[in-house]
């Protein structure tokens, strides 16, 4: 990723989406953007190293200090830049002071090996928590042996 | 062996158990485990995953229904430590003989540690556990699978044979007791 184009539509609301609570502060008044683009980094040692990547085709700001997000895709990477999770949403709401986001509609995520993957309709992601909850239509699909001593994991 | 194994494969939504004890000829890849629900809850930091109503886990090899399903998902390169099935666990599979099975009971719990060099593997049935197959039903208060031991635990079985109570080879029974 070119790092021009990684900020060239950052959007403040946006980029706090997946982010942590600290980063919170730093939110500025939101505005409309489109095919955003906003990366994360590792603390030292690490600091060159793309924690999590968050890129959307479009941000708009709602009433309440709310944000929509368009065709979301979160991706999160380990300390050598290797995939982790990626989550992917055509669209869902965010609460930037309450670090949550939900949706009605569908939602994807999967490991960076592919071998997990969860998709349902009508979620709510707790970024303080860390926690997600699918409401209907939850599936699962594991192609990894989980027994036995070579494994993938979420 | 093949049939107690199964067992525990179906217990715990089958997920590639039979590569474990049963090395097979590499053949076509592993079809994948799906798990499906009415919702779901997932917890990143402790990696659970708590699956509730209508859960329904088909395997290549078993089939299991219950109302609640939590796993909690290992870490990058570790084993699998934790699966609990609560309400209405029903387990249905099919043996490489063809002989088809049928395990019910209100929950199903396994578990995995490594204490020193020892490893304790099992899976523990309780609430009115029964395993039928087309020869036998038992009935046992807990059911325990000892995996590690390769073995099946009753305590105060009730065993009903359907024919030849006495003979070996198909109609033995699936188990060995302890």
């Amino acid at each position: 990723m070119n790092p021009g184009t990684a900020k060239k539509y950052l959007v403040a609301g946006a980029v706090a989406f997946f982010l942590a609570a600290s980063n919170r502060a730093q939110q500025s008044p939101l505005s409309h953007a489109t095919d955003f683009t906003s990366e994360a980094y590792y603390e030292p040692p690490h600091e060159q190293q793309v924690k999590l990547r968050l890129s959307g085709a479009e941000a708009s700001p709602l009433p309440g200090g709310l944000l929509e997000v368009k065709k979301l895709k979160v991706e999160t990477f380990d300390t050598g830049g290797k995939p982790e999770v990626v989550v992917q949403a055509p669209q869902c709401t965010y609460a930037p002071l309450d670090g949550v986001a939900s949706s009605a509609g569908h939602l994807e995520l999967r490991t960076g090996d592919g071998k997990f993957r969860v998709e349902g309709d009508g979620f709510m992601w707790r970024q303080n928590e860390s926690s997600l909850t699918i409401s209907n239509r939850v599936r699962t699909t594991i192609a990894v042996d989980i027994f036995s001593d070579k494994k993938a994991s979420l | 062996m093949k049939k107690m194994f199964y067992l525990l494969l179906a217990m715990t939504g089958g997920i590639g158990l039979a590569q474990t004890n049963a090395p097979a000829p590499q053949a076509a890849p592993r079809q994948p485990t799906e798990i499906s629900s009415d919702s779901a809850d997932f917890d990143l930091n402790i990696r659970r995953a708590v699956y509730r109503g209508h859960v329904l886990v088909v395997d290549p090899k078993v089939k299991m229904q219950c109302e609640w399903l939590v796993v909690d998902l290992p870490a990058a390169g570790g084993h699998l430590q934790s699966v609990n099935a609560e309400t209405n666990v029903v387990i249905d599979f099919t043996d490489e003989k063809g002989q088809a099975y049928h395990v019910t009971a209100a929950k199903a719990v396994y578990d995995y540690k490594v204490e020193g060099s020892v490893t304790n593997e099992t899976v523990t049935f309780t609430g009115s556990p029964k395993v039928e197959s087309t020869e036998s039903t038992i009935w046992s208060e807990p059911l325990v699978w000892d995996r590690a031991g390769n073995r099946f635990i009753f305590h105060n079985e009730i065993m009903k044979f359907r024919q030849n109570l006495n003979g070996g080879g198909t109609n033995a029974l699936p188990v060995k007791l302890f």
